[in-house]
């Protein structure tokens, strides 16, 4: 049997909460739409940027990729292992191969443990022998720029940008092939954020690893992305290779949010696509295009009918009535 | 001829003690504001940026004291107030905006009632003459229909609109200058972009002067017309927008300019980083801060904090290769 290329395929993945009619009740009064029919693949050593505002469901979606929260409906396989129909010591053996980062990493750290037991606390979970950790914890630090001394002291001595690499060293432990970045340089200093990016592309390439990168920085997933999914209100509405993406973006929200990134230049007047409103609630999701309201283009069609994503070719789509398809 | 500044501050420097020691968070800053203009402070966290807001509104804590510097403001010395006109400079000529609306908005308050409060207190408006004038702020600040909005709670709001509420309220009194800090950071790009065009149009309108703190280059780019580069309690580099990024004088500034990855370039392995961590106030360098991760540092830098070299009429750099050839 040949390997899938795909090491992670999301299929109408679903992830909706009930809304409650007070925090007893019984009563569902409606329904939050946090991710509502998610589809894309990642392959091996690849990294897809999943990038849009906040509440468009970006960060649901990779808890539901490494399954920290159960899908409404929907799959998610990783190599070729469906993960919702595992049995809890299925999915522990699962995981060790799927690891998150997240934006601040310091925050959920304990305090009271030394950088030494926070990075092997996996292995143990694993079961591990102590000597096992604490050559991989030796092999781990200079991997990720620090030093094997720095095991013996407390993650509150080091400043935020060490703090992301200790996360990582972490994430790293148990040797996964798939990490979800959720946000991963945003908490940090502008001088440090090069830093940590340089970090997490040397790694993928060192390890082959795959990533999922959760960012809301068009500037930081333009350098790291291969390609690029743009959120919207628990949908993706564009997706692309990051080249296609950013030189001829086709809905007009991916074409919004690009527009709306300053120029980074003085005196360079962006001509931005005008965004009016705001992201609507995914409380509220409104019918149609979920866009429309916010859509200078927005046609009779976009206020009944909710297009699909319309294959443009070479792995493009966008969610888009004006947008027409490749015959 | 150049306008008479409007706010000028000369050799700031700001100490706080606190339980592990004392140290200065803002050391010698002078700069000047000129009317209808924009000057950007731009620095990284701790750098001092937010401290020298603080301390022209006489809003330091109780462990910080102003230990040196001179604060004129149309014409009169500020330190020389008393805490009751004080209270009338504030928000009556500066008003100042800040980064989280909803830590700055009473939650048990609706929005009407807190646009109306300085006007009623500051300029003595009766309750019918406030709601009237507070109806037109909101306008003016684009809320769609404001007297509904006037009803609301802070938490009916999205980021965005309670942003537009707290720029509202700080031109509730006709502020002849806005310190804006870090006013979208905490925003979408979108609605950044839709905050930033409200600013402009405002200030031009209103004819008033700004100070944006910001750690965000791209920022500074689009909206200041003067910038001060500020690393650990220091200006590193005063400059005109467009001479700041054609000919950055300083190795921070040059640093922190390549570390932003450009959104139209080819692909580069890795981004230009600043290597190294901002150095802790306790634990400053000695010499010129920024030595430890300069890549032109030599002996000199190690010793003297550098003086202000000029690199233009109204452009200089405090760095030691400033204004000679480079070696």
């Amino acid at each position: 049997m040949t390997v899938a290329a795909h090491l992670i395929r999301v299929d109408k993945l679903e992830k909706h909460y009930p809304i409650r009619a007070s925090a007893f009740s019984r009563r569902v009064t409606g329904t939050v739409r946090a991710v509502d029919g998610v589809s894309f693949t990642i392959d091996r050593g690849e990294t897809l940027a999943l990038v849009g505002e906040s509440g468009c469901g970006k960060s649901t979606t990779g808890r539901l990729l490494t399954r920290l929260i159960e899908p409404t409906s929907g799959t998610v396989r990783f190599d070729n292992i469906e993960i919702s129909e595992l049995d809890d010591a299925e999915l522990r053996s699962v995981r060790k191969r799927m690891q998150l980062i997240f934006q601040d990493a310091g925050s959920s750290f304990n305090p009271r443990m030394k950088v030494g037991s926070l990075i092997a606390e996996p292995m143990r979970l694993a079961g591990q022998s102590a000597d096992t950790c604490r050559a991989r914890v030796e092999e781990l630090l200079p991997l990720v720029g620090m030093a094997a001394e720095h095991a013996q002291r407390y993650p509150h001595e080091f400043s935020g940008g060490q703090r992301q690499r200790i996360g990582i060293a972490r994430a790293l432990a148990l040797r996964p092939d798939f990490i979800v970045c959720d946000e991963p340089v945003s908490a940090l200093d502008v001088s440090v954020q090069a830093q940590v990016v340089n970090l997490l592309t040397g790694l993928q390439r060192e390890f082959g690893l795959t990533f999922l990168f959760i960012s809301h920085d068009l500037r930081i997933v333009r350098h790291v992305a291969n390609r690029v999914a743009v959120m919207y209100l628990g949908r993706i509405v564009e997706i692309a290779d990051k080249a296609t993406l950013y030189k001829s973006p086709q809905h007009p929200y991916t074409r919004a949010l690009l527009s709306a990134v300053p120029a980074g230049r003085p005196g360079v007047v962006r001509s931005r696509t005008e965004v009016v409103g705001e992201i609507a609630s995914a409380r509220a999701v409104p019918p149609g295009c979920r866009y429309h309201k916010r859509c200078p283009y927005a046609m009779a069609a976009c206020r009944t009918d909710d297009p699909e994503l319309t294959d443009l070719g070479g792995g493009h789509q966008a969610a888009c009535h004006l947008v027409r398809p490749l015959h | 001829m150049e306008a008479s500044p409007l706010l000028s501050v000369r050799d700031l420097t700001v100490a706080f003690d606190v339980r592990q020691g004392s140290f200065d968070a803002v050391r010698n800053v002078s700069f000047e504001v000129r009317p209808g203009r924009t000057v950007g402070i731009v620095g990284e966290s701790g750098s001092g940026k937010s401290v020298t807001a603080m301390a022209l509104m006489q809003l330091l804590p109780e462990s910080a004291r102003l230990t040196t510097g001179r604060i004129r403001f149309g014409g009169r010395d500020l330190q020389g107030l008393s805490e009751r006109q004080m209270q009338a400079v504030r928000g009556r000529e500066i008003a100042m905006v800040f980064q989280d609306p909803m830590a700055s908005l009473n939650p048990i308050l609706t929005i009407g009632h807190q646009v109306m409060e300085p006007l009623r207190i500051q300029l003595g408006l009766s309750r019918a003459t406030a709601r009237v004038r507070a109806e037109e702020l909101l306008s003016l600040v684009r809320i769609p229909s404001p007297g509904q909005i006037m009803r609301a709670y802070p938490h009916e709001l999205s980021g965005g609109m309670r942003q537009r509420v707290m720029i509202a309220i700080a031109l509730s009194c006709g502020p002849k200058l806005l310190i804006a800090d870090e006013p979208t950071t905490a925003l979408d790009v979108t609605t950044q972009a839709q905050i930033l065009e409200l600013l402009r149009d405002l200030q031009q309108r209103l004819h008033m002067s700004i100070l944006l703190i910001t750690h965000d280059l791209g920022v500074i780019a689009e909206f200041a017309d003067d910038v001060l580069v500020m690393y650990a309690g220091r200006v590193v580099e005063r400059s005109p927008v467009a001479a700041l990024f054609d000919r950055p004088g300083h190795p921070y500034t040059e640093g922190l300019l390549r570390s932003m990855p450009p959104l139209d370039d080819e692909d580069r392995e890795t981004l230009p980083a600043i290597e190294g961590n901002v150095p802790s106030p306790f634990d400053l360098p000695a010499g010129c801060a920024f030595h430890p991760r300069c890549s032109y540092a030599r002996d000199a830098c190690r010793s003297g904090i550098p003086a202000f070299a000029p690199l233009g009429a109204t452009h200089d750099a405090a760095c030691l290769r400033t204004g000679r050839p480079a070696a």
